[in-house]
């Protein structure tokens, strides 16, 4: 019975395929992230035309979704106010885990050209980013880039999201 | 108020202890309704609304401050960023402005091209409207064919100036640059296909039942109340009242074109759905009009006038006292006349006017912009009482509000 | 002895004056007789302080106690229906005094006319919301960004800022990027007055790069060893300029050929 010499650690010939349970998990992740509507500004026309037909978002497997309870990633796509900046971070914590946040133009990843008193300068003072994407507006490719990078960025994490070295701004 | 942080939660202000059966419902700043953060405080009675408060200023980025603190010319690409969907148009209404102010002259060629860059922003901002107003009311796919052709637009543009959203094509004087080759012949392509697209699109809302229930006497203003609100462009003409800053006071090289203003006597939101329509067309006609009219025209793109404007750019590198000039204009920036001005102008939105007033500085004293928005949603105070709750998405698409002009 | 900087006006000037400038005016010209302008005028009477037309509209000068009457008579004599804007200008520091304007629109003549008028610091303008509806968002974002207080008004409350925002930003003696109060407000109120120094405060320089910050800039002029193990982080050495070579000329031109 030794003719087939199975080889347990390839796929050789057997009709399963052999990972680890992280890969698993993070190939699902990534490959339906989910994000929440978070258009802002003029960031968000960028990303409602990425989402439209000719760079087709929904391909990558996102559905955006109106509901922090439901989604993955949060794009933050424009300028975030003081005033606004509240919501934001209630709406971050209200999303269940796992989660990442991109930050979309240069308004989000440090207040843009906005230097004044009623912009939050940067979206990291608020919530932990993950993805920071230049531009103003970029162009949607470059907003598919970024997701890809963070499709990228979840496979090679550990599934457990507590073994993730993050900036420790969560407190509740 | 209470004082709030570590996100305890807080309820501000808000009564409980009500004698009448109303529900209190935040429709918050982030909601899938693409229009922006508008913030919405309503009372409901079962599903009609009783009282609404809008609240805004979700996206206030000083951006009147700023033009305090900033020269003329360095101040053109923040307008961008005011109504982002057509941005050429903000950049002109503020040109335009500072042109006034001075009283200068701009050349014939850069009309033209100026002229055709507001009808295509036109365009581009009515395509955006058609498809956010159908994604909310429920229509889907109007969306994706919206965009489809609005993506056309942008490339047009993007082959003008570089920038797809913002644009900054227009300067103080005229325009930086001319028309790369082949963009005529694209522009009379796409002015070609485009009355075909508006009509697939009407084919598929305006004898549409769901959409005609949806939309019908829906967010009705009475033409006493749009003047009296201060409404302006497409709400004032859906109400029965004609009036079109381009016909009434015409700027640019409106005054030469051939076009037609539609007005609507049902002044609900069937009838502006249906001026937006219309109003594609007749921009497209304006647009097949002016390009017949650019071969005829020399090529001078910014106007002379060396105490405010640069000269062009083979000048400045070739001849030393336009160099200096234009170091001067750049790091001191342009003083103009002492004494305030205020210019209307027919953005897709409504009437969008900058005030600005200068005491003979390089720095604007005050700017003043007046958005179109900010009026249309002081309205919603009004228009939303007594109707439904799937209306008042309908409405707030219908008013075509842009949050960047709302808070500057 | 520090420079003197002047607190009632903290906006940005040109730095260069010129002191024999003289800056143009924008070209004022009296009002016509027999023109529509001329008819507002004589309707307005005797509120009118002066009047003068400039780029095809008509500025009317008024006391701000008149206001009302005067947006009245024009919405129901003289048929300006619509009042376009209405803002204010910050003269405080040269008068002590606001700007208030109006911008009115007649849709059957197609003419604009401006009615300014000035209040004094502390002093509260009557509403014209019963008259205008355009009025109520318009006067509560004057109050927000100035701090003039209006009589009357049915909804008197911050609009653009936050509820409990302090200071009013349009003034002139508002920085540009906010003051104390703004730069923790979101700090404060979400996380509370305790993370301040965990978030740090924001970073307003726009050119700001740090020293060992290796992964977005090179490492021109601060290089380390080839095999120097810097994954714990590096030793901050003091930051040196230049380096000269003092040549010493007495001695022979050793020095100089070794560094040819």
């Amino acid at each position: 019975m030794a003719q087939h010499k199975v080889d347990f650690a390839s796929n050789a010939g057997l009709p399963i395929a052999l990972t680890s349970v992280d890969k698993l998990l993070n190939w699902g992740r990534s490959n339906s992230l989910w994000p929440l509507t978070y258009g802002l500004a003029c960031c968000a026309i960028e990303m409602m035309a990425a989402g439209g037909s000719r760079y087709d978002f929904d391909r990558m497997g996102t559905i955006f979704r109106a509901s922090p309870r439901q989604s993955d990633v949060m794009i933050l796509a424009g300028t975030l106010s003081k005033k606004h900046s509240e919501f934001a971070r209630r709406l971050y914590d209200q999303m269940t885990e796992p989660k990442w946040v991109i930050s979309m133009g240069s308004c989000a990843n440090t207040g843009g050209m906005f230097n004044t008193y009623a912009t939050v300068q940067g979206v990291d003072r608020i919530v932990p980013v993950d993805i920071y994407l230049p531009g103003c507006a970029p162009r949607p490719e470059t907003l598919q880039y970024a997701l890809m990078m963070l499709q990228k960025k979840i496979r090679k994490e550990s599934a457990n999201m507590n073994n993730n070295k993050k900036q420790d701004l969560r407190l509740i | 108020m209470q004082v709030t942080n570590k996100l305890s939660p807080f309820f501000e202000n808000l009564n409980f202890e009500r004698d009448d059966n109303t529900m209190v419902i935040n429709f918050g700043p982030q909601h899938p309704s693409a229009h922006g953060q508008l913030r919405l405080i309503l009372e409901l009675d079962g599903e009609e609304v009783v009282k609404a408060t809008p609240d805004i200023g979700y996206l206030h980025r000083g951006i009147e401050k700023m033009a305090e603190n900033m020269t003329y010319n360095e101040f053109l690409p923040t307008t961008d960023r005011l109504d982002y969907i057509a941005s050429t148009a903000n950049n002109y209404a503020y040109a335009l402005s500072v042109e006034k102010l001075i009283g200068l002259d701009v050349p014939r060629r850069a009309q033209v091209i100026r002229t055709m860059l507001l009808e295509l922003n036109r365009i581009i901002s009515h395509l955006f409207f058609i498809a956010t107003h159908a994604l909310d009311v429920g229509a889907m796919s109007v969306f994706l064919y919206a965009f489809r052709e609005r993506e056309f637009a942008m490339d047009l543009m993007e082959d003008y100036c570089g920038a797809r959203l913002t644009h900054s094509s227009v300067r103080i004087g005229g325009v930086p640059l001319d028309l790369p080759e082949n963009w005529i012949e694209n522009m009379i392509t796409y002015t070609q296909k485009l009355p075909d697209a508006v009509k697939m699109y009407e084919d598929l809302l305006t004898e549409n039942r769901i959409w005609k229930m949806r939309l019908e006497d829906v967010g009705t203003i009475s033409a006493e109340n749009a003047m009296n609100w201060g409404c302006s462009g497409i709400m004032l003409r859906g109400s029965g009242v004609k009036y079109d800053i381009r016909k009434e006071e015409p700027y640019e090289l409106y005054s030469e074109l051939n076009f037609d203003i539609p007005v609507s006597n049902s002044c609900d939101s069937l009838g502006r759905y249906r001026l937006y329509m219309e109003e594609m067309r007749q921009s497209a006609r304006i647009i097949e009009q002016l390009v017949l009219m650019y071969p005829k025209t020399e090529p001078q793109l910014m106007a002379h006038s060396p105490q405010y404007i640069s000269a062009p750019k083979e000048e400045i590198m070739t001849q030393n006292y336009a160099l200096m000039q234009h170091f001067v204009l750049v790091t001191q920036g342009m003083k103009p006349p002492k004494g305030d001005v205020y210019v209307p102008t027919e953005s897709p939105k409504g009437e969008l006017g900058f005030y600005i007033k200068s005491e003979g500085e390089p720095y604007a004293y005050r700017l003043k912009c007046r958005a179109p928005s900010f009026y249309h949603t002081g309205l919603l105070q009004e228009l939303l009482i007594g109707t439904y709750i799937a209306d008042v998405v309908t409405i707030i698409g219908t008013t075509n509000i842009v949050f960047g002009e709302v808070d500057r | 002895m520090r420079k003197y900087v002047p607190k009632d006006n903290v906006q940005k000037k040109s730095y260069y004056t010129d002191r024999f400038w003289v800056a143009p005016r924008v070209p004022q010209s009296d009002v016509e007789e027999g023109s529509h302008f001329a008819s507002v005028v004589e309707a307005l009477g005797d509120r009118v302080i002066s009047a003068y037309v400039s780029v095809g509209q008509l500025i009317v000068n008024i006391k701000h106690q008149d206001n009302y009457s005067t947006l009245e008579t024009l919405k129901d004599e003289c048929g300006y229906k619509v009042c376009t804007e209405l803002s204010a200008v910050d003269y405080l520091a040269q008068d002590g005094e606001f700007e208030i304007f109006y911008q009115m629109l007649n849709l059957d003549e197609a003419l604009r006319v401006r009615v300014v008028c000035r209040i004094p610091e502390g002093e509260a303008i009557e509403s014209t919301v019963p008259l205008f509806k355009s009025a109520n968002f318009a006067e509560r974002e004057m109050y927000d960004m100035f701090g003039i207080k209006i009589n009357n008004h049915p909804f008197h409350k911050r609009i653009i800022m936050p509820d409990d925002w302090e200071g009013h930003p349009l003034l002139k003696t508002y920085p540009l990027q906010g003051d104390e109060f703004a730069s923790w407000y979101e700090v404060d109120k979400i996380f509370g007055k305790e993370y301040r120094d965990v978030i740090g405060p924001e970073n307003r320089d726009p050119s700001r790069i740090d020293r060992y910050d290796t992964k977005r800039f090179s490492r021109v002029g601060y290089e380390v060893d080839f095999d120097a193990d810097i994954s714990q982080g590096e030793s901050k050495t003091p930051i040196e300029y230049s380096q000269t070579v003092l040549v010493d000329y007495t001695t022979g031109t050793e020095q100089l050929d070794e560094r040819r």
